[in-house]
């Protein structure tokens, strides 16, 4: 029953993220129109395309990271055994005292619902994979199938991290200032990624960028290993933090 | 000795620089109906969170069903055991008055599918209704459902008629009497209504500044609890210490008024020495024994 009320409680939230996911495809679609070669085009010109056309797959990756970190805000925390801290602050708690009087321990409402959130930030991945491989003749070009799912993977394994997080911050922050935490933490970990020189086997950001499957053609398993590791991490600090707090 | 289902020791909380309980001591005997009873910011939802394990304590123990409550493990048990109504009636605003039914029965191996018939009739609770299209008064009779449905040894009700209409105050009054009569369920509720505690409650506990100033069966309070009433002769004057036992002692002119809270036969004979003294006595409402309590302390 945990899991329908955790449906019941994301059901629209999902439903803005796939919109906003179809949204990122319908964008990429028009570029991949709009950048075909034309009938006569010189080899210099198709060359200079080659590497036009790298440039946007890697931008469409990035593009890609940005939307599931959109998603990973938006999808993790809401009710996850918190309420909104303005509100506890007044001693106003809503539904949580319900929730919290049912013979079920915090562990299991929490793995509960950050499980909903985080199958649903799978399923966002799924489709963002296949529709990007759908629209894109450009990826199509420049990778297989199986590099597109272990691409796949890659996101899930390494935005793992960055929701965890986002349940962790779920704990203890209203679900605005969550949301904005997981944004910050998101451009902290790329602007990280991309100044401090981080060893390619704990650099998650560019593990799903320059380093993914889809461009590097190689899995990067350490930084996928680092990730869930981190991410387990995380849930850990976010159950403790959920064990202690009082209502 | 009497069974205890709840039982709490010394029990001490704080929050930031307020120290809501100071030292609670409470015992609430098994199949009975508790009242407790104090005024707003006694510590009585402090005290009901703490026994859910919603607020952790700062020292002092606490007990339901033998079990502490501060065992986050073996807590599961004692809520699997206990109906509870929360003191703002929020539930989940997403849902349906059958969904929120359907989420909590499969939690209670207990539930009572008869009750909850029953509720929903007499409640008249649309079962397709959304919740936050409820009143409040609608929300509070739904919570009473999903805790009394429960099949519950302990209902913990946090002010269960607040928002409720008067003929909808009487059922509740009744239907708890009844499942308090018939299935042995011990009903531990807090109220601001002295009246409907005085009425239901075969236990009271009154709460003052977080701790507990009065406790014990309603009938041997209201035994042993007495007004004397002592109108004096122009030239008598009341004795400078009375017999223990008195709790207060008001004088106006020649008429002196005690508050008794036991002892009372000692008492009285003193002030029938009072030359030319007529004593007469009153019994006591919970009203005047919760008012008299709370404004000595």
């Amino acid at each position: 029953m945990l899991w329908q009320k955790g449906w019941l409680e994301t059901r629209f939230r999902l439903l803005f993220t796939l919109g906003l996911t179809a949204f990122v495809l319908s964008v990429q679609h028009s570029a991949h129109i709009a950048s075909a070669p034309t009938p006569h085009a010189t080899a210099a010109v198709l060359s200079a395309r080659m590497h036009a056309n790298e440039v946007i797959l890697s931008a469409m990756t990035f593009a890609n990271a940005i939307s599931l970190i959109v998603v990973c805000a938006m999808l993790a925390g809401a009710g996850i055994a918190t309420q909104p801290s303005f509100q506890a602050a007044k001693g106003v708690h809503g539904s949580s005292l319900f929730t919290l009087s049912l013979p079920v321990s915090r562990l299991r409402l929490l793995a509960t619902r950050a499980a909903i959130g985080w199958l649903e930030c799978v399923a966002e991945i799924a489709l963002l994979c296949v529709g990007t491989w759908l629209v894109s003749p450009l990826l199509r070009q420049m990778a297989t199938r199986t590099e597109m799912a272990e691409y796949a993977v890659t996101l899930v394994a390494c935005v793992s991290t960055l929701y965890f997080l986002s349940v962790l911050l779920a704990t203890f922050l209203d679900d605005q200032w969550r949301t904005w935490g997981t944004m910050i933490a998101a451009v902290a970990f790329y602007q990280i990624s991309h100044h401090a020189s981080l060893p390619a086997s704990v650099d998650i950001i560019q593990a799903i960028g320059k380093n993914s499957p889809i461009i590097a053609h190689t899995v990067p398993w350490s930084a996928m290993v680092f990730s869930v590791v981190l991410a387990a991490a995380l849930f850990f600090a976010a159950l403790k933090v959920a064990q202690s707090r009082e209502y | 000795m009497t069974d205890l289902i709840i039982e709490t020791s010394q029990l001490t909380k704080s929050f930031k620089s307020k120290q809501a309980l100071r030292g609670l001591d409470l015992r609430v005997p098994a199949g009975s109906i508790f009242g407790f009873l104090g005024r707003n910011g006694a510590g009585k939802t402090t005290t009901i969170k703490t026994l859910m394990g919603l607020l952790h304590s700062d020292s002092g123990t606490a007990e339901v069903f033998g079990i502490p409550v501060a065992d986050a493990d073996r807590a599961i048990e004692i809520r699997r055991r206990i109906g509870f109504v929360t003191e703002d009636k929020e539930l989940y605003p997403y849902m349906t008055v059958e969904q929120i039914i359907a989420f909590t029965r499969p939690f209670f191996p207990k539930w009572r599918t008869d009750l909850e018939r029953r509720y929903l009739d007499m409640f008249d609770l649309p079962p397709n209704g959304r919740i936050p299209c409820l009143s409040k008064g609608m929300r509070s009779k739904l919570m009473l459902l999903l805790a009394i449905s429960r099949g519950a040894d302990l209902l913990i009700l946090d002010e269960p008629t607040d928002g409720l209409d008067p003929a909808a105050v009487e059922d509740v009054l009744r239907e708890l009497v009844a499942i308090a009569a018939s299935s042995e369920t011990t009903m531990f509720f807090s109220s601001h209504q002295l009246s409907e505690v005085d009425r239901i409650a075969d236990h009271i506990g009154i709460i003052d500044r977080g701790k507990m100033i009065v406790t014990g069966s309603l009938d041997d309070l209201k035994a042993n609890y007495q007004r004397l009433q002592i109108v004096l002769s122009d030239s008598a004057q009341p004795p400078a210490h009375w017999p223990e036992g008195v709790e207060s002692v008001h004088q106006e002119g020649r008429v002196v008024s005690l508050l008794a809270s036991h002892n009372t036969d000692a008492i009285a004979a003193q002030a029938q020495s009072i030359p030319g003294a007529t004593v007469e006595r009153f019994p006591v409402t919970l009203k005047e024994i919760f008012l008299e309590h709370v404004r000595s302390n």
